[in-house]
């Protein structure tokens, strides 16, 4: 009933064929699909736990006769998904979604490019762009909002070095960091259209 | 504005975190305008992050890309070796083992069976078919989970593994005509757990290393006495759970555990006769 000596679940012969393929498709994906949630999150913590979330899904459901194409575009589709409802815990609705996740082998959204090229420029060009993104963003803004940023966010700066470095009391640091991003998040969205 | 004073100040807990590459929580996001916030500031840093560190990228820590492989490879192998075995009605029911005797003189409602009988048939239409099935949530919540007549209502003992065949540490999956569960070997103590996630109805997995049910479709862990292990409240009492990155959102019913007797090396599992 549990092992039957003709079927042993651990020897790599009785593994269903295609399987090989899916350690394959995590050695190859694992990294851009990292990124590519890191630069939403922020944080490595978090950016683990999605990324874990995606591949974890696709033992279950991910059907690896697919072509790589496909794959690619899956595993972004559920790591997309995964950003919404990590975002939506924040905004304080229910944030376990399933309902997005279907079966979700329709082609991609087309205003959102998938495939391998997009995951590419999804993950960034690297340095240069996201060094850029900062910028632009920052240039929007009024300079006492940027440098507050840019001492907290590239400085890596506490409140209170930012404070002193700024010449004002941390109370103050704290609001002009919480304006400043209220700000930038208001650019942001104008920006993204 | 002493408010705006208020709110800086916890949203500054929520950028602490993050800036210093911690895991900022929800909990120091007040309203919708912060939660934009927090997300333009989580792609300042992850930017900020990697323009700073003259890294291409921010690459996962290698040890996060290996342990993640082998609890693929963990849970590749448990779908893989999953076998369902098919309820085989005892021959000979052993004769009523104590608890038994105690549980047939509970009197159940019609009422309450044909409800046990609706939320297993939720259970096992859910376990089969994946997320699809499962829109009537909170009423399947209530009936999945815990000791319901599925459990606890008149019917017999059927046996459904040798002891043999699940040593210490082992777990085997059973289905009975109105139930389906793991055989879990807690080392000696043998105990049986519902398959069936409190959540959506998705089958879950046994992790012998973590002793854990586990389900694949949004990582809720259940321990051997069913109980959610690595929802937030646990969480926070030990701290985390087993190399998971954050703890389960919600919380969970229990699993349901139906009565279990060892017998002459065969185990014997409590059905409802529903």
């Amino acid at each position: 009933m549990a092992t039957t000596p003709e079927q042993p679940s651990d020897s790599p012969a009785a593994e269903a064929p295609g399987r090989g393929l899916f350690e394959e498709i995590y050695e190859a994906q694992v990294v851009p699909i990292y990124r590519f949630i890191y630069a939403r999150v922020g944080n490595a913590p978090d950016a683990e736990d999605l990324t874990a979330q995606v591949f974890m899904r696709a033992v279950e459901q991910l059907d690896t006769t697919r072509d790589m194409g496909q794959i690619v575009s899956w595993l972004y589709r559920v790591g997309q998904n995964a950003i919404a409802d990590y975002w939506r815990a924040f905004y304080r609705l229910p944030v376990i979604g399933t309902d997005q996740v279907g079966a979700g082998w329709e082609p991609a959204d087309t205003s959102e490019r998938s495939g391998p090229e997009a995951s590419r420029e999804r993950s960034g060009a690297g340095e240069d762009r996201a060094r850029k993104q900062v910028d632009s963003l920052l240039r929007r803004l009024p300079a006492n909002y940027r440098r507050v940023l840019e001492l907290r966010f590239i400085q890596r700066l506490s409140v209170a070095e930012t404070a002193d470095e700024m010449g004002i009391t941390r109370g103050n640091a704290k609001v002009l960091q919480y304006r400043a991003l209220r700000k930038a998040a208001l650019v942001g969205e104008a920006a993204d259209g | 504005m002493a408010d705006e004073r208020d709110l800086a100040e916890r949203f500054d807990h929520y950028l602490d975190a993050l800036i210093n590459g911690g895991r900022p929580s929800p909990d120091d996001v007040g309203n919708p305008d912060e939660a934009g916030m927090a997300r333009t500031a989580a792609e300042l840093a992850a930017a900020a992050s990697v323009a700073q560190s003259g890294a291409p990228a921010a690459d996962p820590d290698p040890a996060f890309v290996e342990q993640l492989r082998l609890r693929m490879r963990q849970a590749d192998q448990a779908i893989a070796s999953v076998q369902v075995s098919l309820p085989v009605r005892g021959a000979r029911p052993p004769a009523p083992a104590e608890p038994a005797g105690q549980l047939t003189r509970i009197r159940v409602s019609r009422r309450g069976l044909l409800q046990a009988g609706i939320g297993a048939a939720a259970g096992l239409a859910a376990g089969a078919l994946g997320i699809a099935a499962l829109r009537p949530q909170s009423r399947s919540r209530t009936l999945l989970g815990g000791d319901s007549p599925l459990i606890k209502g008149p019917g017999f003992w059927q046996a459904v593994a040798p002891l043999a065949n699940v040593p210490p540490g082992g777990a085997l999956r059973f289905t009975t005509a109105s139930f389906a569960g793991y055989v879990v070997n807690d080392n000696g103590e043998v105990r049986t757990l519902s398959s069936v996630c409190t959540h959506m109805g998705c089958t879950l997995y046994y992790r012998p290393d973590w002793k854990d049910l586990r389900c694949p479709c949004h990582g809720a862990s259940f321990d051997l006495n069913g109980q959610l292990a690595n929802g937030r409240d646990r969480w926070k009492q030990t701290g985390g759970y087993n190399g998971d990155a954050s703890a389960y959102p919600v919380s969970l019913p229990d699993l349901a555990r139906p009565t279990v007797m060892v017998r002459d090396g065969q185990i014997y599992v409590w059905t409802a006769q529903i």
